[in-house]
């Protein structure tokens, strides 16, 4: 009954003390929380934890929450700020693409895709692990662009910079995922021969 | 200068102009470069906007929701009084005291202040108060009051069963 809630009527009834309202607003965007936050940390664990902590903030600054802009975009600027500052709490990441760990992490990272559709599996799997290489930012922006479906404004509201600057960090981000692409797809190749 | 691909992304996101949305849909009909460049990036865009989120562990709601209560049971009760609630008290009987203070020093008969045999006091006739429609007014206040809590309470109780 209540999945049929917008996320204003259940942050209302959240505020009025119904926590299962909540736990709805946490089901329904935890699985995009917990992607954004895989984008930062390269791991699950810690990207459980940065999850968690996001939804605990949100819940206690709910009472803050003008509505000026969607939950998702208030929530998303959340997750970037708990992420941004795990992330230079553990230094996990700003590795570069020859430093061992991060291929060992990238490589353990979940396509999400059916195992039995190899060729579908291998494409998600390099543009995974493309995404995996790439820098937090540039893989976050990427994230709320298409996973989020945001616009380049609530990017921009999210992480605190102009439009115009999200559209061409979009941009480069873009071109930089194209280059890890194809380098790990030449490699792969490469291998096989 | 924008690059080849900068407008072609522009293109794909619909973020460029009708004028460069024209220019870029001749280009693509009369120039074999820009015309696989634009499937390449066409594939790219398709294949990100394809991949799934990651899915968390099955009990990442549940954990939320326990430490959420673990911490609200945690709040000391002096953080979960309603200041509000403090303040309008609090107004209403700095108020009250005020009123019975004003009340009083305008009836007060200050002629007689010196002499000590008679009451420097006129105590008003709480009777004529009873009647009066002041006195209905205040109990009409108070109804309306109680009322407004009362539907807070039941309020409460009815989104706490619902949980």
């Amino acid at each position: 009954m209540q999945s049929r809630l917008s996320d204003t009527e259940l942050i209302e009834q959240s505020l009025a003390g119904n926590q299962s309202a909540y736990a709805e607003l946490v089901k329904r965007h935890q699985r995009f929380v917990f992607t954004l936050a895989m984008r930062f940390t390269k791991n699950r664990e810690d990207a459980e934890e940065v999850a968690q902590d996001c939804f605990i903030k949100a819940f206690r600054s709910l009472v803050s929450f003008k509505q000026e802009s969607k939950f998702s975009t208030w929530l998303y600027s959340i997750v970037y700020t708990t992420a941004m500052t795990s992330l230079r709490k553990t230094r996990l990441d700003t590795a570069s693409i020859d430093d061992e760990d991060t291929l060992i992490q990238v490589a353990n990272v979940p396509s999400g895709y059916d195992t039995d559709n190899i060729e579908n599996k291998s494409r998600s799997f390099y543009l995974n692990q493309a995404i995996g290489q790439l820098t937090a930012d540039d893989a976050a922006i990427i994230t709320l662009f298409y996973q989020g479906g945001q616009s380049l404004e609530e990017i921009a509201r999210t992480l605190g910079i102009e439009a115009n600057s999200v559209k061409v960090k979009l941009f480069r981000a873009r071109q930089r995922l194209k280059e890890k692409l194809e380098r790990n797809l030449k490699h792969e190749v490469k291998e096989l021969i | 200068m924008n690059s080849i691909e900068e407008k072609l992304w522009d293109y794909i996101d619909g973020t460029c102009t009708t004028a460069e949305r024209e220019a870029i849909d001749l280009l693509l009909i009369h120039d074999e470069a820009y015309q696989q460049k634009y499937l390449e990036l066409l594939a790219l865009n398709r294949e990100i906007a394809a991949m799934e989120l990651d899915e968390p562990p099955m009990a990442f709601t549940y954990n939320v929701m326990e430490t959420i209560r673990a911490d609200y049971a945690r709040q000391p009760l002096k953080a979960r009084i309603n200041n509000t609630v403090i303040k309008v008290i609090g107004g209403f009987t700095i108020l009250t005291i005020a009123a019975i203070l004003i009340f009083t020093l305008v009836n007060m008969n200050w002629h007689s202040i010196h002499q000590v045999s008679k009451p420097a006091v006129n105590v008003p006739d709480i009777k004529n108060l009873m009647t009066g429609d002041v006195f209905k007014g205040f109990l009409f206040f108070d109804t309306v009051l109680v009322l407004f809590l009362l539907d807070r309470v039941l309020r409460r109780a009815k989104l706490s069963k619902q949980a």
